[in-house]
C-alpha cells in the first residue's frame, strides 16, 4: 500500500514536470534579422509587422513550430520559432542606421562594431585603402586584388534570401 | 542696461566643479571600456560647447587608442586585416571558382545563416576557391573561404549551411583576433589606417598577417574555439531551418577521407581530432529533438555541385 502511494506520488511529479516543461515561456525575444509577425501560423499569411532584433514578445500560445505572440502595442500574430530566442537578446540598430546612442547600444549588445563604421564600409566599393596599401607594400599580384574586389562587390539582399528559403521550403517556409 | 561682460571668479570655480563631476562618469566608464566613455561625452555635451569637456574627450580618445586590444578594434580596421589575409588566402589556396552561379548560391546560404547568427550587423562575403584540399576558414571581418574539394564532398544544403555557419561563428566570436591579440602591431594602435601600412608599422602589420596565416592556414585555432564554433554554427543552422546534424555528417565524411587526404593546410591539420568533434557535436544534438524534421535540401544542392 505504501509502495503504491510512493509510486503515485512519483507519477504525479513526473507528469507535472512534463506538463511544466512543455509550457511555452511567457516572454521571448526576436533573435534574427528579417523577422516577420504573421496573421496566421503560415509563412504565406499576411505580415502584421516586421520586428527588429531584440524585440520582447509576450507569448500567448505555441503550435507547430510557431509562437502566437502579443506586441507591446497590443497587436497579435504568429512568429516562426527559428526567429526567436527564449533568452533575452539585446536590441541592435540594424545595418543601415547609425547614431551616437545607436553606437552605444550596438556596443552593449556585445558587438564592438559601431553602426556608423559598418555603414560607411558598405558604401565602399572594392578593396579598402588600407588593404590596397598592404597589397602595394607586399607586391601582391593584381589578379588577387581584382578577385577580392569581385568578392566584396557581391551582395545578397534580404528579399533574395527570403525567396531562396521559400524555394527550398526551409525554416518558416517548411510545409 | 549693460550686459555683464566678465565672469566672476566664483562662477569659473563652480563651472570647473560641474565639469569635474561630469567627467567622473566618463572616467569610470573609461576604466571599464573606452568606447562607451566616448559615447557618454556626446550625451553630456551634445553641442560640444564646453572647452573643458572637449579637451578631456581628446585626451580620452588618444589614451583609448592605446588601451584598445585586437578584439576591440573598430569594424573597418578588423575588415582591413581580413582583406589583407584574404589576399594571402588566394595566393595560398587558389583563385575563386569562375562559376558565378555557384558563388551566388554559396553566398545566399551563408547570408541566410548570418541572419540568425550572433553578429548579423556586419556584411559577410563567402567565396568558393578552386582547391583539392578539404578546407574552409574565416578571415576577421567576415570574408569566408570554402574549398571546392570540401563543397564537392558534401551531399546536401544542410551540410554546406552548417560548415558556413561554423565559419560565421568564428567571425562572431572574433576567434582569429583573439589568437593574435598579443602581436606587436597592436601595441599603441587602436585604428588601422594607410599610415600603419608603411615603414616600421607596416612591417609589424605584415608580421601580424603572417601570424594570422600561421594560425588559420597551418596550426589552427585553439581547440576550445573550434568546439565553440561547432556548437554555435549548429545553432545558427538550426535557427535558419536546416538540420544541424548536417555538420556531423560532414565531420563523418572527413573522418572517412582522413587516411588518404592531403593534411597540410586542411581542416585535418588546423582543427581538433575529428572523433572529439563528432562526440561533442553529437552531445550538442540533444538540444534539437526535432532536428530530423528540418530541411536538408539535396536536389538543389546536387544541381549546383555539378557546376563545379
Amino acid at each position: 500500500m505504501k509502495k503504491i502511494g510512493i509510486l503515485t506520488l512519483f507519477g504525479f511529479l513526473f507528469i507535472s514536470t512534463v506538463i511544466f516543461a512543455s509550457q511555452p515561456p511567457s516572454t521571448i525575444w526576436v533573435a534574427s534579422d528579417n523577422a516577420k509577425l504573421k496573421t496566421d501560423l503560415k509563412s504565406s499569411s499576411a505580415t502584421v509587422a516586421e520586428l527588429p532584433k531584440g524585440t520582447a514578445l509576450s507569448v500567448l500560445a505555441y503550435q507547430e513550430k510557431w509562437y502566437q505572440v502579443k506586441l507591446p502595442n497590443g497587436k497579435t500574430g504568429w512568429i516562426y520559432r527559428g526567429k526567436v530566442s527564449e533568452t533575452e537578446v539585446q536590441k541592435t540598430q540594424g545595418k543601415e542606421e547609425g547614431s551616437s546612442v545607436g553606437g552605444l547600444l550596438g556596443d552593449l549588445s556585445g558587438s564592438n562594431i559601431r553602426a556608423d563604421n559598418t555603414d560607411s564600409s558598405r558604401s565602399i566599393r572594392g578593396l579598402s585603402p588600407e588593404a590596397t596599401e598592404y597589397a602595394k607594400q607586399n607586391g601582391t599580384p593584381e589578379v588577387y586584388r581584382n578577385e577580392l574586389n569581385k568578392v566584396i562587390d557581391r551582395k545578397v539582399s534580404p528579399s533574395e534570401i527570403d525567396q531562396f528559403l521559400k524555394q527550398g521550403k526551409i525554416g518558416e517556409y517548411q510545409e | 542696461m549693460i550686459k555683464k561682460q566678465f565672469t566672476h571668479p566664483d562662477d569659473r570655480i563652480n563651472r570647473t566643479r560641474r565639469n569635474l563631476l561630469k567627467l567622473a562618469g566618463p572616467f569610470t566608464l573609461f576604466m571599464a571600456c573606452p568606447a562607451y566613455a566616448l559615447d557618454l561625452f556626446k550625451i553630456i555635451d551634445p553641442d560640444e560647447k564646453s572647452k573643458d569637456i572637449q579637451r578631456a574627450k581628446t585626451i580620452f580618445e588618444g589614451v583609448g587608442s592605446i588601451a584598445t586590444s585586437a578584439t576591440d578594434l573598430d569594424y573597418k580596421s578588423e575588415f582591413a586585416i581580413g582583406e589583407s589575409l584574404a589576399l594571402e588566402g588566394f595566393q595560398r589556396f587558389g583563385l575563386p571558382s569562375k562559376n558565378q552561379l555557384v558563388q551566388k548560391y554559396v553566398n545566399t546560404i551563408g547570408n541566410a545563416v548570418v541572419q540568425n547568427s550572433m553578429r548579423s550587423d556586419i556584411p559577410y562575403y563567402f567565396v568558393v576557391v578552386e582547391n583539392n584540399i578539404y578546407n574552409a576558414f574565416a578571415c576577421p571581418g567576415g570574408i569566408i573561404f570554402v574549398s571546392s574539394a570540401l563543397l564537392k564532398s558534401m551531399n546536401n544544403e544542410a551540410e554546406l549551411a552548417c560548415v558556413l555557419a561554423h565559419e560565421v561563428a568564428h567571425v562572431g566570436h572574433k576567434h582569429a583576433l583573439q589568437a593574435i591579440k598579443r602581436a606587436k602591431f597592436f601595441e599603441g594602435v587602436g585604428k588601422i589606417s594607410t599610415a600603419n601600412m608603411k615603414g616600421e608599422e607596416g612591417k609589424k602589420f605584415q608580421n601580424m598577417i603572417g601570424d594570422l596565416q600561421t594560425v588559420l592556414f597551418d596550426h589552427g585555432l585553439d581547440q576550445d574555439m573550434e568546439f565553440e564554433a561547432d556548437l554555435s554554427g549548429m545553432s545558427f543552422a538550426y535557427q535558419t531551418g536546416y538540420n544541424p546534424e548536417g555538420f556531423i555528417r560532414v565531420l563523418d565524411m572527413l573522418k572517412q577521407k582522413e587516411a588518404t587526404a592531403v593534411k597540410e593546410g586542411s581542416w585535418f591539420s588546423t582543427h581538433p581530432p575529428l572523433t572529439d568533434r563528432i562526440q561533442k557535436c553529437n552531445e550538442g544534438m540533444a538540444k534539437y529533438p526535432d532536428a530530423a524534421s528540418l530541411a536538408v535540401v539535396s536536389n538543389r544542392f546536387v544541381e549546383y555541385r555539378k557546376l563545379l
